[in-house]
Order: C-alpha cells, then structure tokens, then sequence
C-alpha cells in the first residue's frame, strides 16, 4: 500500500504550475469533458494531442505519469480486446468462427483515446499543484462547504489511516500470517477490517472534541490568496475556444 | 470496479451526476433529521478514510488480485450517511490514486451507493428477524456486490449494445469477489459486534450475544 502521493511535483515551476488554480480546475474541467465525449477519431486525438503538449510543458517526470497510467489498463484493455471481436458490423479480418469488425475497432480506438486522454489531463492538473490548493480552489468555486470539508479531512486521515494498517499488517506479518484465498484467510482479513474500523471509531471521537475544544461549528472560515493574471486569462480563452471550436466543427460535420 | 473516463456516452453520465446529486441532498436530509450534519463531518471523515484504506488492500484471487469494493459494510456502519462517504471516497480514488474517471463519479457513485443503502435496509430488517450477525453481514456484503455488478452491467447495456459482452465477462470475474466480501464482511460484522458493539446500528442490550465462539482475534 502507497501514499496517494499526486501532489509529490507540485514544487516545481513550469508555466502550468503557474495558473492560478480556480483557472487551472475550470480549464482542465472544459478540457476534460470536451475529450471524454468526443465522437470521432481525428478529434480525440486532436483532444490527446493538447493534452500530451500541456503534459510536456508542465515538465512532470514521466516516470510519474506511467504509473499513474498503470490503472486504467484493468478497464480499457478489456474493451480493446473484446470490443472489436463481438461488436457486429464490416468484417475487416475473419479466420474462422473469429471475425474482427470495422467498427468494434474504431470504437475500441475512440474509447482508448478518451480515456487516455481523460487521464493525462487528470494527472498533469493535480500533479502540478498541491492537493490542498485544488480543494480550497474548488470551495472558492462555490463547491458546498460539506463536500469540501470531508474532502478535506478524509485526505488527511487516508495518511493516519495507512499508518495505522501498515502497523497491523506487519505485526501480523511478523507473527507468521500470510494471505490463502480460503475461509480463515479471508476471515483475518476481516478482523484487520474490523480492527482498523474500531481504531479508527475511537480517533475519532478523539478528533472530534479537539476540534469542538479549537472552536469548531461546522463552517470553515477561509482567506483568499489567489490572484488571477492576464496570462491565465488568455490560457482558459484559448482552451474554450479550443473545446467550442472542435465540437462545433463535428457537428456541422454531421 | 469502477468504470473509467471516456467509456459511458454523455447522457448516462449526466443521469448518473443527476440521481447522484438528488440522493445526495436526500439523504444526508435523511441522516439529519436528529440534528445537525454538520458536526458530524470528523467523525464521518475519520471513518470514511478507514473505509477508503481498507478497499485498497489487496486480495490474491488465484488468476489475478483484487480490492474490495465493501459497500455493503459501509452501508451497515454508516446508514443513510454511507451515500456521501462513498461519493467522497469515489472523488479521492479518482483524484488521487486514477481508480475511475471524474466525468463518471456521479455514475460509479449511483453503482455501488445504492447497493449500500438496500444494505443497510436489509440489516436492520434481517436484525429483527434474530439472524445472526456473521451471517447476516456476510449476506448483506455478498449482496452489495451483487447488486452492484446487477447496476453495473445496467449502466453499461443502457450506454450501447456494443458493451453487452465486456459486462457479461465483468459479471462473472465480479463471482470470486462477492465470494470474498461476504466472507470479509462476515467476519468484520462479527468481530466488531463483539468488541465494539456500539458501531453497528442496533439496540445494545443482548444484541451481541451471537456467534461469541466464531474465531479469536489476532494482532
């Protein structure tokens, strides 16, 4: 088990770390949906092309991307492989009881594109800030205060969280436990579950009256220290018309 | 299983972000009706968190390895409040870790949420009937998955026949899970009636006698 580290790069400097970060969630936003519900081939990888130009401008290491990248492989893969053998359509190469069709493979390719593309945004706007910076950004977008807050407090004790199994985990492993998929296997597991819900109910009730001690009522009292410039102007400019012009120009295609 | 960016066309995903959002002003008015929510958010946090780092461990499911999805035990501890715990856990998965995408949070949420507020149902039901707590935790976890590979394969068969297959292969690589979950979910139900009684949404008094002989605690 890792720490979510997604803000490890978040000290650089690049012009994307530049952007001011309520413009930076509203363009990627722009952005990431304009990708995801693309309908054609060219544009999605007009739409993977700007993502993979903001990605090299932001300078993240590569290394970091990949392994982020890693995950959607257990959805996207699946669809690349069945999809062009069971969706029914031109046969562009048959042997046998086995026939790959046109339009399972435009569609398999489509759907890789997007969510590719969908992820390289994902990544390369929260990779270049820190993860706080992204949810005061978004409470100064009006996001509502309780979402924020258990955003806000869950993150913190996903660290604490971790620990705390990590500390379990190897005392089990140390008394000589190691994992069988079969009934008391799993049974273990269920009492380390059970064991981390406990611990977890108690620091709980722990945190809760040091914050009602600090004052606490439910509101966060919160200070504004982002200043919008011209530059991240003219860059969510560029991004809506970017997102406008591609989608407009496929439906006068249509 | 959570599905990804780029997959689901633009209606489903918006219905998805449009029940999302409804059931998510129902029911945290649903957990309210006490008194105020809003003191709750540590508490509720807390908990939410140790959900969120108990699904990322790991199981070895002989071809290939496995997390949880345990919204059947969410639904269990945290009642109607289970709903926002998982919408928060779904944002972090996908903003921290790239588990699904951001577009189809409000879709992945309706998946595995409602599964969890049938559970929660189901519990206190099943509680009065005198089952068992082992037994009706691990009922209640097997269920969840099953319900929510039922809502999974909806989603997608709505989103086009093209993805018939790939949810018919989901729902039968989503077997050895359930398996798993209720097994899981069994043996969590019980240790925690046992040690701490208090979390699980039933009366105190002679509710914990049950199962006392199942198995010893480790650690």
């Amino acid at each position: 088990m890792h720490y979510p580290d997604i803000d490890k790069y978040a000290g650089m400097d690049s012009p994307v770390h530049r952007i001011e970060p309520r413009i930076k969630i509203i363009s990627f936003g722009i952005l990431i949906v304009s990708a995801v519900f693309v309908g054609t081939i060219p544009a999605s990888l007009f739409f993977l092309a700007v993502a993979v130009v903001i990605l090299l401008a932001s300078r993240l290491p590569m290394r970091f991307i990949l392994t982020r990248m890693k995950v959607i492989c257990v959805f996207v893969i699946p669809i690349l492989v069945l999809m062009p053998l069971t969706v029914p359509g031109t046969p562009l190469f048959s042997a046998g009881p086995v026939s790959i069709s046109q339009e399972g493979v435009s569609f398999a390719v489509l759907v890789t594109v997007r969510s590719v593309t969908a992820i390289l945004l994902v990544v390369t706007m929260l990779g270049t800030q820190r993860f706080d910076t992204t949810l005061k950004a978004l409470s100064l977008l009006r996001v509502p205060g309780i979402i924020i807050q258990m955003l806000l407090f869950t993150y913190r004790y996903i660290y604490v969280m971790i620990d705390e199994f990590l500390r379990i985990w190897s005392s089990m492993r140390a008394k000589g436990y190691t994992f069988r998929f079969n009934r008391h296997g799993l049974t273990i597991i269920g009492n380390l579950i059970g064991m981390l819900l406990i611990n977890s109910y108690e620091r709980a009730e722990r945190v809760y009256q040091a914050m009602i001690a600090k004052g606490y009522t439910g509101n966060p009292i919160s200070f504004s220290p982002f200043r919008v410039t011209i530059p991240d102007c003219l860059f969510c400019a560029a991004v809506i018309t970017l997102a406008v012009g591609v989608h407009i120009n496929y439906l006068e295609i249509l | 299983m959570h599905i990804s960016d780029g997959v689901l066309p633009l209606p489903v995903v918006a219905g998805g972000w449009i029940i999302t959002i409804i059931l998510l002003a129902v029911t945290l008015r649903w957990a309210g009706r006490h008194g105020d929510i809003a003191k709750e958010i540590p508490k509720l946090s807390v908990l939410t968190s140790a959900f969120f780092v108990a699904s990322l461990i790991h199981i070895d499911i002989p071809p290939s390895s496995a997390h949880l999805i345990l919204n059947g035990l969410l639904g269990i501890f945290l009642g109607p409040l289970c709903y926002v715990a998982m919408f928060i856990g779904l944002i972090l998965q996908a903003l921290l870790f790239q588990h699904g995408g951001i577009t189809v949070i409000g879709i992945n949420t309706l998946n595995i949420g409602i599964p969890g507020l049938i559970c929660y149902l189901v519990f206190l039901a099943g509680y009065r009937r005198k089952i068992p707590l082992t037994l009706l935790g691990g009922i209640c976890c097997g269920l969840a998955v099953l319900l929510t590979v039922v809502c999974l394969v909806g989603v997608l068969v709505i989103s086009g026949e093209q993805f018939v297959t790939v949810a018919g292969l989901l729902a039968v690589a989503h077997i050895p899970i359930m398996i798993a979950e209720a097994v899981v979910g069994g043996a969590v139900v019980g240790y925690v009636a046992r040690v701490k009684p208090e979390l699980l949404p039933i009366p105190l008094a002679g509710g914990k006698s049950e199962d006392q002989n199942n198995n010893e605690n480790e650690a």
